[in-house]
């Protein structure tokens, strides 16, 4: 796959649908090239501007869903970031891991991680580290900040708590119309 | 109805574990006359403590104990600390199982005879038949509201959208596809409501359609007036006196002081991880194996089924997770037909997990994330699929062990779990992941992920029954072949896995347990 970071790029029929779904196309283009750095106000104090937006960008091509908001990845990083205000070990562990990231950038593009234009060339650096602590970390933390979150659940198709509603014994669960 | 039992009663048989096997036997008994007392290393929930939701309930309700997975498999790289999904808790896995109750077919009972010598694996005979353990299958199906069954006479669910999508399929591929025999109400019976498709089923069950021992069994138990259950009591160790008998068991209350309880007769039913450390972690001068090991057995031929899951994307939505987990069961190749190129069969059982779990399952490990992953997850809904459930070969290799450092919080050795595939096995996913992808093909699917297997759900087989008492752990009655008033109740006695899921057998087998039980103990006999 050697797809770009806009969402217009992208052909793929299933994101389209996944875009009408959702109803946030107009957020996400914008949000992902130059708006990084007004997003991520939230980790500046604890691993500075710069950091702060590699680990947005990063977030980001860990799961990419180009529809959703950055406030969803934001939500995730900015516990984070606060914890690490009062934790050294985790402080250290995502300042190293933003410096491991950008000096591999370096090396490989001659840039810094947040200025690789193109999504595969950042998922090939990635790929590199993904057993690490500081890739793993940010990885477990995504994950259920996005797909556990009952926010976001209608987004994907997905319904959530059902007793309260009385399951779905009277809300179409035998209900299909393709096959 | 809060009846309490002095440490110092002999004449009591004392069960550990309140799960499939521990609770059936407890109520089993409890109906006879028979005291008992429960010793259950979890809490106690109720079904306030249940939620629609996969990960709060995952954090609740498992056995997060210290464990480690070894061996190549790449379960042991993806979940090095989590061999299994089970349950900490008053009804054990029983709160969290899918409901599926299938009887094991007449050849799953005799493996050996039926295809041989397998090389590389420790096939065995079950030293009992389908037509002896019939009879109590029927009690099981009845005890435990199985519908679709003519014990019951309880319907089957409706059919699901999920279903509907399998069988059509199915139907075009030529394989034969039936609604699942589920545990779970379809009316109000036994006191309990019917199932109001909620799709949490493997979250507990809200509101007690489906069986657990944790509403059935434990309570109808203890309404006698004949068995006391002392929940976040774990056991450390079985003692026994100079003549090899079994006299009582030491555990850990819920403040952490050792108790003694002492016993006529004991019976173990922790599940296959804790079950034969329980035994391994016994040994003494007289036993230096561990308890009931002079065949070395203990802790051996762990299976777990061979499993792994198949979901496909479609071009229209499905919406899955409005069902109950288990719809229904693709069955084609449920039998043993070596011409597929594996002996012993398997079943696709229509399975959903909700997206929170379907992100760490899809592709687990440390490489499942990227553009791939989170396309398919924008596809949720438009997703169905199957869990595969097939029989596993028995190897001896296969086992828990205790670590020679290491020690968990009640300062017992952490146990060591190792399992990787026979031939046979990976042979026999690798035909389910094919034929699997037909039927979604023939559905026209646009995209087929195959899941490598989860934390095991499914354990058995670490105490096995056998004929003889050099191949195995337990007679056909579960009792020691060394200890006479040692039981093991779960299912760690399964000889090999067979292809169905294995509680209702774990029931049948404590229901006939406790009628040998009761009889042995009238006769003096234990
Ligand atoms: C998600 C999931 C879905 C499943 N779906 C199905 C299905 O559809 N059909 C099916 O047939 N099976 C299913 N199963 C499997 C089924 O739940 C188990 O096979 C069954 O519950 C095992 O019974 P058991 O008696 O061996 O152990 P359990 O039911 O696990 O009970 C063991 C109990 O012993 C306790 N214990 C362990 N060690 C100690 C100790 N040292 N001291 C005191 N107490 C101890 C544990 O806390 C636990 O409560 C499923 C399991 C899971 C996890
Ligand atoms: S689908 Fe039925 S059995 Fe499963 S949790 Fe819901 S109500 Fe309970």
């Amino acid at each position: 796959m050697n797809k770009n970071n806009t969402a217009e790029s992208i052909p793929n029929p299933s994101r389209r649908r996944f875009l009408a779904r959702s109803g946030a196309a107009a957020v996400c283009a914008g949000a992902l090239s130059a708006g990084l750095l007004s997003a991520t106000a939230w980790a500046a104090k604890a691993v500075g501007e710069q950091a702060s937006a590699t680990l947005l960008r990063m977030a980001r091509d860990i799961y990419p869903h180009d529809t959703l908001e950055d406030k969803y990845y934001s939500q995730v990083l900015t516990p984070l970031a606060k914890k690490a205000e009062q934790d050294a070990a985790l402080q250290t562990l995502l300042k190293e891991g933003v410096a491991e990231l950008d000096k591999r950038s370096h090396q490989r593009f001659g840039k810094p991680y947040l200025e690789v234009a193109v999504e595969s060339d950042r998922v090939q650096i990635l790929r590199a580290i993904e057993d690490g602590a500081f890739f793993q970390r940010l990885k477990g933390d995504l994950m259920m900040g996005i797909y556990n979150n009952p926010e976001l659940w209608p987004r994907f198709g997905y319904g959530g708590s059902a007793w309260q509603h009385g399951g779905y014994i009277n809300r179409g669960y035998d209900q299909i119309d393709w096959v | 109805m809060t009846t309490k039992f002095d440490l110092n009663d002999d004449s009591l048989v004392v069960i550990i574990g309140s799960g499939a096997g521990g609770g059936t036997l407890a109520n089993e008994l409890a109906q006879k006359g028979i005291r008992s007392v429960v010793l259950e290393a979890g809490k106690r929930f109720t079904l306030d403590d249940i939620e629609n939701d996969e990960w709060k309930m995952f954090g609740k309700i498992s056995w997060l104990d210290k464990r480690y997975v070894e061996g190549p498999a790449r379960l042991a790289k993806d979940f090095p600390n989590l061999p299994a999904w089970i349950v900490k808790g008053v009804g054990g896995a029983t709160m969290h199982w899918a409901g599926v109750a299938m009887r094991f077919q007449q050849h799953e009972f005799k493996m050996k005879s039926t295809n041989g010598v397998v090389p590389g694996a420790n096939v065995l005979d079950w030293p009992i038949t389908l037509q002896e353990l019939e009879p109590y299958y029927l009690k099981a199906e009845k005890k435990m509201g199985v519908c679709g069954t003519e014990a019951t006479g309880m319907p089957f669910h409706g059919k699901s959208s999920h279903y509907k999508v399998i069988a059509e399929g199915a139907r075009r591929i030529g394989a034969k596809c039936e609604q699942a025999t589920l545990a779970i109400n379809t009316e109000i019976r036994d006191g309990r409501p019917a199932c109001q498709v909620n799709g949490f089923c493997m979250q507990g069950c809200k509101i007690g359609a489906k069986w657990s021992t944790m509403y059935t069994e434990i309570p109808k138990a203890e309404a006698t007036g004949n068995m006391e259950l002392r929940p976040q009591s774990m056991v450390l160790r079985i003692e026994h006196d100079d003549k090899g008998r079994v006299t009582g068991v030491l555990y850990a209350d819920r403040d952490g002081n050792q108790q003694l309880q002492k016993a006529r007769v004991v019976a173990v039913a922790g599940n296959s991880i804790e079950s034969p450390r329980m035994l391994l972690n016994s040994a003494s001068s007289m036993f230096p194996d561990g308890l009931a090991n002079s065949s070395g057995q203990v802790g051996q031929n762990y299976m777990t089924h061979v499993t792994g899951g198949v979901y496909a994307e479609f071009d229209k939505p499905v919406h899955m997770y409005k069902s109950t987990v288990v719809p229904g069961v693709v069955k084609q190749w449920q039998d043993n037909d070596p011409e597929r190129g594996h002996y012993a069969g398997y079943e696709l059982e229509i399975l959903h997990l909700g997206l929170p779990f379907m992100s760490a399952f899809l592709n687990p490990g440390s490489s499942g994330w990227g553009r791939e992953l989170a396309e398919s997850l924008e596809n949720y809904d438009k997703m169905a699929g199957f869990w595969i459930c097939g029989e596993d070969m028995p190897v001896e290799s296969n086992n828990i062990s205790l670590h020679p450092t290491e020690k968990d919080q009640y300062g017992l050795p952490v146990p060591v779990v190792y399992k990787t595939d026979h031939i046979n096995d990976t042979r026999m996913r690798n035909h389910a992941y094919d034929r699997s992808t037909e039927l979604f093909e023939s559905l026209g699917a646009r995209k087929v992920n195959y899941l490598p297997p989860y934390p095991a759900s499914h354990n058995m087989g670490t105490n096995r029954m056998s004929e003889k008492p050099r191949d195995g752990v337990v007679n056909k009655w579960g009792q020691s072949h060394d200890i006479k008033n040692l039981f093991v109740s779960d299912g760690s006695q399964f000889t090999t896995s067979g292809t169905e899921n294995p509680t209702l057998t774990i029931v049948a087998l404590a229901i006939r347990q406790a009628d040998y039980i009761a009889e042995q103990m009238k006769r003096r006999q234990i």
